[in-house]
């Protein structure tokens, strides 16, 4: 493929001069018909490696991707900034809407189809795909199909299979991150050649990593609400729920000094979309929020990131952290922790896997023949994400084994049991791995690179709280305080004439 | 005051719009019909309810208003001794409720102290409170794209997500004159519609919308910065959306523009639900029942459960191509006879060319006769 058009279509579409670090690479493969794993720091320009390609491959793109809402604003930013034509399925829609879409596909209306994997497993939108010609298949966030993974997602694990009755096209996965176990299991469930791995360095040398041990709940609240009015913004603070979201954001408008708003999933959709768009335009300084947000939003003068609580998994921390400085200037990352943490952690693990009863309770009841219903399932205490995860792993034993032995009994309950176990132990190693970090007394930078097997160590301004660091370095100087609801006499005509110029 | 007055004044104006939307309700209904009406439930009771009582104001006042905040709502109002439980027994055939003089006065003076007979003036037909959303999304969008338009830059992200309200903004502004109307006329009507209004509920109005230069702020906000309560804004939001909606549709000729946003919601009737009011609208097109199967790729069963919402909701379809008047009759009869709704019941005691279909409607249309 022709650099110069390569060039010239990331200036058109993109609005780049240049390619960042891996991208030239990743998208020459993917031109040349390879299967490929794009390895790409969060806000590394994940998005342009399939989208480029999209608009110059002669078939169709299909985005694979688990997040409704980001496949919503990448859509819209595609259509409307890039002028790529791009539509989107996922189990929201209405059967019209699908409809509609599907007739456009198969017509050939789009060269770009986001798609969530739910969707992608049903026959119907298969038959459709199948007569379109598909020329890519992105896979967005791959890690989730890997079962070393720490967000595992069981619809992803029948991609492969998909991959195949859609005639094997080329598949390009990208994930900012996935340690060397899950690469390894993503190239081979894809049939990717070792060459065909492309890296990125991991190593954000502008960022800072600061920890900070806190004992009570209230100290930790007023430690993170003085650090919101001196941190220079815009920033982030993560908590653990929408409660401690609601909370916090609550304490801090009470005497806070900064513009801050609160967002979580229990929002409605135009309300989401409002703070978001105040945040970008620079309305407000601070979103507290869950880690529904940030996903697929361009702001690259994040300055700093503060978590309030500590992340189940360093790969969830890792990604949430990648959101500050995409910009190259100097940035702050801040985790609080507590032992009170690592126990809600604890909790939430042993409320999402089964006891060895659940699953045999379970068994039974698949055994009746009763359908499986969220009623019928609360009858023996089984919660409907409980169900969903009994579902996946009974189906995948049934196939393991019924096909090795036909006919023979097996201990069913048992290995099922077994396999929840393996995925709990798992994820508590995961768990494990994030407070040896923050109780660690090595670098902060170079254990976490390290756990990443980057190499590359290299800081800007300061490395890590272990190596020391200035926290006022990151202090906003000027003490602007932004006045607050300034009162201008009210005039409908003079708004409007701002709003809507009628020139 | 502070954020924690605010929360005082956000119960004391919820347990004002209880105790008022319950004031028709004492003695007859539950208390959970009420909390029913505010929520917006789609269900036929609450539907009836609505009617029966004209509680249009109330009818989905609060379309997100979680179940713990109304129990703490109920629980206040029996402390306070305004509401008294009523068991069940007797004619009532489910525990009701019923108001303490204390009570009634209360809800007569907070009616006043929040200005409910102006916020609540436009809501004099049922249909409004479906208006209310629909016709917001499509402002909001239209405004927002306007807005970019003058300004030359169509790269934005539209504030609204929402399908529909897309399509039909982009149906309105497809032809380069309506485009070029839109352009020049908007501010101007606009001006027009809200003039009127009190300068306070045109500010809330305006600053919720998104353009260049302005994003939208949330209720949330609004009511931070005005240091009051978000669901009383909720309420003048309300007023305003309703009495704009009612005048565009009482004066579209001075409103040629603007009335566009409101009337093409008669396309698809706000009664039904979105799926079965294609069908009704295929329906008027004189289509029958397998060729509207045919175009929307639907089950025919599908298509019939369409019929019975809508000879359920729709009291003027004449539904005798599907069902003729003196077999309707029949099938109430027989229904009445055995004292039951039960289809296998009456079909078993019909004749064999009855059909589950007919039953169902002839049970419709009797239930809505019956209300
Ligand atoms: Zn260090």
């Amino acid at each position: 493929m022709n650099q110069q058009l390569m060039h010239d279509r990331l200036k058109l579409h993109f609005g780049y001069d240049s390619f960042r670090p891996g991208q030239e690479s990743i998208i020459e493969r993917v031109l040349s018909g390879r299967s490929v794993l794009g390895l790409l720091a969060t806000g590394g320009g994940k998005s342009v490696t399939y989208q480029l390609p999209a608009m110059l491959l002669p078939g169709l793109t299909v985005v694979v991707s688990p997040l409704i809402s980001l496949m919503v604003d990448q859509v819209q930013q595609l259509r409307a900034r890039k002028k790529i034509p791009a539509t989107y399925l996922n189990s929201m829609q209405d059967p019209t809407e699908s409809r509609e879409i599907l007739k456009g596909l198969a017509e050939g209306a789009f060269k770009l189809l986001y798609i969530s994997p739910e969707k992608l497993q049903q026959p119907y939108v298969q038959q459709v795909l199948k007569r379109t010609r598909v020329s890519l298949i992105a896979i967005d966030e791959a890690h989730c199909i890997s079962q070393w993974g720490h967000d595992f997602r069981t619809d992803y694990l029948r991609l492969p299979q998909v991959v195949k009755q859609l005639g094997a096209p080329p598949v390009l996965a990208v994930t900012a991150t996935a340690t060397a176990t899950v690469r390894e299991e993503i190239c081979s469930l894809f049939s990717i050649e070792k060459e065909d791995v492309v890296l990125q360095s991991l190593n954000r040398a502008n960022i800072a990593y600061d920890l900070v041990e806190v004992a009570e709940e209230i100290d930790r609240r007023s430690y993170v609400i003085d650090q919101m009015d001196r941190l220079q913004g815009p920033g982030i603070v993560y908590c653990s729920t929408r409660q401690a979201v609601d909370v916090l954001t609550a304490s801090y408008q009470l005497d806070g000094k900064k513009r801050v708003h609160g967002y979580h999933g229990g929002m409605n959709s135009m309300e989401r979309m409002l703070i978001q768009s105040q945040f970008l335009a620079g309305e407000l300084d601070v979103i507290i929020a869950t880690n529904a947000f940030g996903m697929g939003i361009d702001k690259p003068d994040i300055r700093y990131v503060i978590h309030y609580q500590m992340p189940a998994s360093l790969e969830a921390y890792a990604q949430e952290i990648g959101r500050i400085g995409r910009d190259g200037k100097p940035g702050y990352a801040l985790l609080l922790f507590s032992w009170d943490d690592w126990q809600i952690h604890q909790h939430m693990l042993e409320k999402e896997y089964p006891t060895q009863a659940q699953v045999q309770k379970y068994e039974q009841l698949c055994n009746t023949g009763v359908p499986l219903t969220n009623e019928a399932l609360a009858m023996v205490d089984i919660s409907e994400e409980m169900g969903a995860l009994l579902a996946f792993y009974t189906e995948r034993v049934l196939a393991s084994y019924e096909a090795a032995a036909v006919g023979e009994s097996y201990p069913k309950a048992q290995i099922i049991w077994q396999e929840t176990e393996k995925r709990r132990s798992f994820k508590q190693k995961k768990l494990a791995e994030m407070v040896s970090y923050v109780r660690g007394e090595n670098c902060l930078r170079a254990s976490i690179n390290t756990y990443f097997k980057e190499n590359d160590h290299q800081f800007d301004l300061y490395c890590c709280k272990k190596c020391g660091l200035t926290t006022d370095a990151y202090f906003q100087t000027n003490d602007h305080t932004i006045a607050k609801n300034e009162q201008i006499k009210w005039n409908l005509r003079q708004a409007l004439d701002t709003l809507l110029p009628n020139k | 005051m502070n954020s924690r007055n605010s929360a005082a004044e956000e119960q004391d104006l919820l347990c004002a719009v209880a105790l008022n939307a319950m004031l028709p309700l004492a003695n007859e209904r539950t208390l959970q019909s009420a909390y029913y009406i505010l929520r917006g439930r789609k269900a036929n009771q609450t539907l009836q309810d609505v009617h029966l009582y004209t509680l249009y104001p109330y009818y989905r006042m609060f379309s997100r208003f979680p179940r713990e905040d109304w129990e703490k709502i109920v629980s206040t109002l029996f402390q306070a001794g305004w509401i008294l439980p009523v068991d069940a027994g007797g004619t009532n055939s489910k525990p009701t409720f019923t108001f303490s003089d204390t009570g009634l006065q209360h809800a007569k003076h907070m009616y006043q102290k929040y200005r409910f007979d102006v916020w609540f003036a436009p809501f004099t037909q049922s249909d409004l409170a479906e208006r209310i959303e629909p016709f917001w999304s499509r402002l909001h969008l239209m405004v927002q794209t306007i807005s970019q338009m003058h300004h030359g830059d169509l790269g934005f992200i539209p504030v609204v997500s929402d399908k529909t309200a897309q399509r039909s903004v982009k149906n309105q502004l497809a032809d380069g004159a309506m485009r070029t109307a839109w352009k020049q006329q908007l501010s101007d009507e606009l001006y027009r519609l809200w003039e009127p209004l009190d300068e306070g509920v045109q500010e809330l109005l305006f600053c919720q919308l998104s353009g260049v230069g302005q994003v939208g702020k949330t209720l949330g906000q609004v009511a931070e910065i005005r240091q009051t309560s978000r669901s009383y804004l909720m309420l003048q939001f309300r007023y305003g959306l309703a009495a704009s909606i009612q005048t565009l549709l009482a004066e579209s000729n001075h409103y040629p523009l603007l009335s566009k946003l409101v009337t093409e919601s008669h396309k698809l009737d706000p009664r039904l639900t979105e799926s079965a009011a294609r069908t009704y609208a295929l329906l008027q097109t004189g289509s029958d029942k397998k060729e509207i199967a045919k175009k929307r790729q639907m089950k025919e069963s599908t298509i019939e459960d369409h019929l019975v919402e809508i000879a359920l909701r729709c009291p003027e379809w004449d539904m005798t191509t599907y069902l003729p008047n003196e077999l309707a009759k029949e099938i109430v009869e027989t229904s009445e006879r055995l004292d039951t709704s039960r289809l296998r019941l009456i079909k078993d005691q019909s004749e064999a060319t009855v059909t589950y279909l007919q039953i169902r409607l002839a049970l419709a249309r009797a239930t809505r006769g019956a209300k």
